[in-house]
């Protein structure tokens, strides 16, 4: 019954993590089979837009190293991340790059027919690889058409408009997982013998960001309710540049600054002068003013928390509203259109108005999730006796970048959670990016886990699940008690329909509204311990009412509003475990930002927060678990700042060489 | 690895044989067609064709007479030019069936004459059948005054056939004028904009400024043929038979016009030919 | 070029009039096979840049219609509202597009204005608003539409390729499977069967897509294969050439230059055949 030729690997999610990790299982050898909630191609990846970092030859010549990179992305995620498989990562990045350019990825080129390079946030040199400005649908459409491929030759099977519901777990083992078909509304489980989540971030908790519609966060908290741990909750990065709208929030991406885009404000206030009657003198580039060494490229956090401010605390926002102009009318349209058509053209679909003779109008929103679902790794090979001092940019690497030395490849635990044989990849899990993810470096991360650590999966299925009880000959049992645990749960919030009237009070889509609101508020830019409090009271508030949700739809086919509404009861989850993981982070560190604690607090809190929930009370606790730092010593995070407040500059020099 | 051999050159085949019997021979039949019938109002510039009376007819006669002297003209006749069309217009009769037209929703220029070449081509069946049948295998019960075209009297046969007999235009004859009219039409219509997607179909012009190229040399050729059209069924249309008639008769007895007595009809109308 | 875009009437948003109603006529349907019938809402509009898809998440929120009946709350598909994912293509006042992008100024700038939604005809309805496009998909793969990579491994970097090249297949790449061209093509047409799916018209989405990968140094090796499908019945030759397909697509894909390219490719390879056997 259990030969080899059987094993199977579920993979949740068909974003770029979710793909690579298809196409890497698949090839090993093992069948795949493949849910996703959209077709694949239309997951969220599609929205990556700048590019994808990686140490390249031109660089390599100017001195740049992987280990400058993996050094860059240590620092720009204020030194939370465990550093080891970031290093691994950043040596690996150059793979991946020539990989994709062989599945077909059209990168731009130079005119002798190279890949072509751009200057992105957190370097100096250029190291993002770039397709048009749609680098991460480009992406997805390599991995996508791969496989494809593999599907034809029947070596996956996708489930496509299959939403994950819970993973089922024996003897703390991941065996399988209940997925309902969102056509037919059937639910039932499926047999693995490991399972990989690949199911991305949590914008939705937000409301509107700029995430997709599908970025729930619902399958990785329904894997945190089965007992996976979350790492970082609170740390939620928030993008600087977004172009307001009332569905979401578009994404004007990093590439428009790492282009020449200059952000700046009239420089006084309330002047309602369009835009090009301002002379230059009476414009206001405060990130080129404040940060002269890297001006408009500083990292996302800094230029997010900037232009708020210059908002909210300075109200120099363009005609008194939260905005700041984007300007880029003093680059020639025809590089603009170039390099940058594809973002532009959305800014002009949007906003409707020509961002090649005015400067876009923009402002902060939600964008990326740096935690998510635990995650563990074995170091590699490299283990320097001391941890070295930040590297000096442009000087030569203290290593090369051989396979293994940052994470052993192949090691079973790899990007596994707590839980065995459950996997995390991509945005899903916490890894990586620290407090802070370094443009570029999301479409990186999803690819190397996918590519790297699926090997991890694929020796797990091979040589460790199959001494166990292979989910193949395991009993029907497990699998049925979690059909009908989620069978319930739908019996129960379609048993609500028609009960009443309209009610704000217990509708899904006014519950979300609500806590996307609040959680705007309270948990992104500036965090207090005040306003943290009374966002978790509004959460009990919101919790409270969702117990008696309602529903406006019995239909048994094609149900959207029950999916939502079962999100919405996991998204109120997740939106616990961020204020509490902020509240509990008593320190200001990458995307975390608190009034009331502006310094960063190693000694306290250069740790992973780890958030679990009590079964019981469904109640969320944290606490901070010591990190791999092992490799780099943490320095301030200035980007080399014009100091303006004395507390910073009293307390370290400008970092040396960024 | 291309495992689905069998229907392949059937299918890929029929279609670009549809395509080329529309250019070929059909295409330029209909050029040349054209181009001799209209002679009935080009034959006017033609100063050597005055001297059997009316120019226009004399050339067009001597055009018909050229065309009746090819050898097996029959044959020719079958397989140079019924099949082919046969062949074309079934093939296109069946494939027009699969489209649904949407101009109402997407009223692109396009589409429009993505949607004309299909109307085109079935009322374009329909004329020819008819042109055919009846001026070319004699089934002149279709014909209102029941003319018999002949060759020997191509040009006043034909305006007969044209007017509903040969005393003037009756309303039966205008009917079938305003036929031939939206006919040809129609038929050139097809010809020159089906000339603009065999390029494409064939992938003789791909850039978009290339279609847009090649697309106003074929509105040009569109044009002209337009006018040689409009030209011959306005010229047949109006033909005065009995004059036509005399000029037929003097060229079929060789002899050139009297030098002033042409333009009387009395003289020559019960010379008309027997049915 | 820049001065083409700017010039385009339809990107001059009129100045929104916050708090007009707009009436929403949607056509709905339980499921395949049920019936058809409309609902008219009506919609506050109470923000900038609302657009179809912030519409319909308020009646989602609250779905009664103007005569005041509850509803079941509207089934509609979306994901990126950004117009790169595809997801939320439908028939709005009569055209396809992407919802996301409709912006409500454009369509209905007064009170009291109508905006008229259906499901795209030519894919079945799953239910309301939402269509199957599996076929779109079923296409990709039935002409092969990747790269035949020897496997991930790392093996060194892809061919080089001129900035040209990369221009003319980043074009085709941005494809993003939404079926506009398919929709307006009248020589598309629905088919439920998806045992017919082999032998009817692939459309221009299709061609295109085999078109870029015929164009990759790679890709090229699976040529004849995917030209030998598109000479199939249902391949390019069962092109009308009414071109709406090009001017339709959301992302100006030079969709009529791919159907007339993959025409030269498929009479070159006929010929081929026919002298090599």
């Amino acid at each position: 019954m259990a030969a080899a030729g059987n094993q199977r690997v579920i993979v949740v999610g068909g974003g770029l993590a979710g793909l690579a990790a298809t196409v890497r299982i698949a090839e090993s050898g093992l069948a795949v089979d493949l849910f996703s909630v959209v077709p694949v191609k239309r997951s969220h990846s599609v929205c990556a837009q700048g590019g994808i970092n990686a140490c390249n030859e031109v660089a390599r010549q100017q001195g740049y190293s992987e280990y400058e990179h993996f050094d860059e992305t240590i620092y720009g995620g204020d030194f939370l991340a465990d550093q080891h498989p970031v290093l691994e990562m950043a040596n690996w990045a150059p793979k991946i790059i020539d990989l994709l350019d062989r599945m077909g990825v059209p990168f731009n080129r130079t005119s002798e027919g190279y890949r072509d390079l751009r200057l992105f946030g957190g370097s100096l040199f250029k190291r993002t690889h770039f397709a048009g400005a749609t680098t991460g649908q480009q992406l997805i459409y390599a991995l996508d058409e791969q496989t494809r491929r593999y599907e034809s030759e029947g070596k996956v099977t996708k489930y496509e408009f299959w939403e994950f519901l819970w993973p089922v777990i024996e003897d703390g083992r991941a065996v399988g997982i209940v997925a309902q078909d969102m056509r037919t509304m059937q639910i039932r489980a499926f047999r693995a013998d490991a399972v990989v989540m690949a199911t991305g971030g949590c914008g939705l908790v937000y409301g509107k960001s700029t995430n997709s519609i599908i970025c729930t966060g619902a399958a990785a908290a329904r894997c945190y309710q089965a007992g996976v741990h979350y790492g970082n909750p609170e740390m939620i990065q928030v993008h600087p540049t977004a172009i307001p709208g009332a569905d979401k929030l578009r994404l004007m991406s990093e590439s428009a600054r790492g282009e020449g885009g200059r952000v700046w404000v009239p420089r006084k206030k309330g002047d309602m002068r369009a835009p090009r009657d301002i002379p230059d003198a009476e414009r206001y580039y405060f990130l080129e003013e404040r940060y002269p060494k890297y001006g408009n490229i500083v990292p996302r956090d800094i230029a997010t928390r900037e232009i708020f401010s210059i908002c909210v605390d300075d109200g120099l926002g363009v005609s008194g509203e939260n905005q700041v102009y984007l300007d880029l009318t003093h680059r020639d349209p025809d590089y603009l259109k170039r390099k940058l058509e594809g973002i532009l053209e959305i800014y002009e679909k949007f906003a409707g108005e020509d961002p090649y003779r005015n400067p876009m109008k923009i402002f902060p929103a939600v964008h990326y999730s740096m935690g998510g679902l635990w995650t563990t790794f074995t170091p590699g090979s490299y283990n320097p006796a001391q941890a070295r001092h930040k590297h000096k940019s442009g000087s030569p690497a203290p290593i090369d970048a051989k396979v293994g030395q940052g994470m052993q490849l192949g090691a079973i635990n790899n990007a596994m959670t707590n839980i065995e044989g459950l996997y995390a990849f991509g945005e899903v899990n916490f890894a990586y990016h620290g407090a802070n993810r370094l443009g570029a470096n999301a479409l990186l991360s999803c690819l190397f886990d996918g590519l790297f650590c699926g090997v991890s999966v694929a020796n797990y299925v091979r040589n460790a699940a199959p001494s166990k009880a292979p989910a193949e000959s395991l009993p029907a049992a497990a699998y049925e008690r979690v059909t009908q645990q989620e069978e319930a749960k739908v019996k129960n919030l379609l048993s609500t329909v028609n009960q009443g009237n309209y009610d704000e009070k217990t509708n899904a889509y006014v519950i979300h509204r609500e806590l996307g609101v609040e959680m705007t508020t309270a948990c992104t830019v500036v965090k207090s311990d005040a306003r943290l409090r009374q966002c978790q009271s509004k959460l009990g508030e919101l919790k409270g009412r969702y117990a008696n949700v309602k529903l406006g739809d019995a239909a048994g086919w094609t149900n959207q509003s029950l999916s939502f509404a079962r999100a919405v009861g996991d998204m109120l989850l997740v939106a616990d475990a961020i204020a509490l993981g902020s509240l509990e982070r008593k320190e200001s560190r990458g995307a975390h930002y608190r009034t009331d604690y502006k310094d960063r607090d190693d000694a306290n809190f250069m740790k992973t927060t780890l958030a679990s929930l009590k079964p019981e009370t469904r109640d969320v606790s944290v606490q901070f678990v010591p990190i791999d730092a092992s490799l780099i010593l943490p320095e301030a995070r200035t980007y080399g700042k014009v100091a303006a407040d004395a507390t910073s500059a009293a307390k370290q020099p400008v970092a040396a060489g960024v | 690895m291309a495992t689905k051999h069998t229907d392949f050159p059937n299918h890929f085949l029929l279609r670009r044989l549809h395509s080329l019997t529309g250019v070929v021979p059909t295409g330029i039949f209909l050029i040349t067609h054209l181009l001799t019938n209209s002679s009935v109002a080009w034959g006017n510039l033609d100063s050597r064709a005055k001297e059997y009376g009316h120019p226009g007819v004399a050339t067009f006669q001597h055009e018909v007479n050229f065309i009746h002297s090819i050898p097996y003209l029959l044959i020719v006749e079958v397989f140079g030019l019924w099949l082919p069309i046969a062949f074309h217009s079934i093939l296109g009769f069946y494939y027009a069936l699969s489209g649904k037209s949407n101009v109402s929703a997407y009223a692109y220029q396009d589409n429009w004459r993505y949607t004309l070449q299909r109307i085109s081509g079935y009322l374009g069946i329909l004329f020819i059948f008819y042109h055919i049948a009846t001026l070319r295998w004699g089934w002149t019960f279709l014909i209102p005054g029941g003319t018999q075209w002949d060759h020997n009297y191509a040009a006043s046969t034909l305006a007969m056939a044209l007017q509903g007999g040969g005393d003037g235009m009756t309303a039966a004859g205008l009917a079938v004028s305003a036929f031939y009219f939206i006919g040809v039409s129609l038929l050139v219509f097809h010809f020159a904009n089906g000339l603009w997607t065999a390029a494409i179909t064939w992938g003789i012009t791909i850039s978009v400024p290339a279609q847009k190229r090649w697309g106003v040399m074929c509105a040009g050729l569109g044009v002209a043929l337009m006018a040689m059209a409009w030209a011959s069924v306005i010229g047949y249309a109006r033909l005065d038979v009995t004059a036509a008639r005399q000029t037929e008769q003097r060229m079929l007895d060789g002899k050139s016009k009297p030098a002033s007595s042409a333009d009387n009809p009395a003289q020559t109308s019960s010379a008309l030919p027997a049915r | 070029m820049i001065a083409t875009i700017s010039a385009n009437p339809t990107h001059a948003t009129p100045p929104t009039k916050l708090g007009r109603k707009v009436r929403f006529r949607i056509k709905r349907c339980e499921g395949p096979g049920k019936p058809s019938t409309w609902n008219t809402y009506t919609v506050t509009i109470d923000q900038k840049g609302a657009n179809v898809i912030s519409c319909l998440q308020q009646i989602a929120a609250n779905p009664v219609t103007v005569e005041g009946t509850r509803t079941t709350p509207v089934v509609w598909d979306s994901g990126c509202l950004e117009e790169v994912c595809g997801a939320c293509t439908m028939v709005i006042n009569g055209k396809v597009r992407q919802s996301c992008s409709a912006l409500i100024d454009h369509l209905a700038p007064n009170e009291g204005d109508e905006i008229s939604l259906e499901p795209m005809s030519k894919f079945p309805v799953i239910r309301d608003l939402s269509v199957d496009r599996q076929r779109m998909f079923h296409n990709l793969a039935r002409l092969k539409a990747w790269v035949p990579i020897d496997g991930t491994y790392a093996l060194g970097g892809g061919p080089k390729e001129s900035p040209e090249a990369q221009e003319t297949r980043y074009a085709l790449s941005t494809c993003m499977t939404c079926g506009c061209c398919l929709e307006a093509c009248p020589q598309f047409n629905l088919e439920t069967d998806a045992s017919k799916w082999d032998s009817s018209f692939v459309g221009a989405q299709a061609i295109s897509q085999a078109r870029l990968f015929n164009m990759h140094e790679t890709g090229k090796e699976l040529a004849p294969a995917r030209l030998d499908a598109l000479m199939g019945p249902g391949g390019v030759s069962d092109c009308g050439n009414s071109q709406n397909c090009v001017k339709v697509c959301p992302k100006h894909i030079p969709l009529t230059e791919s159907i007339a390219a993959v025409g030269r490719a498929v009479t070159l390879h006929a010929i081929t055949k026919f002298f090599r056997g």
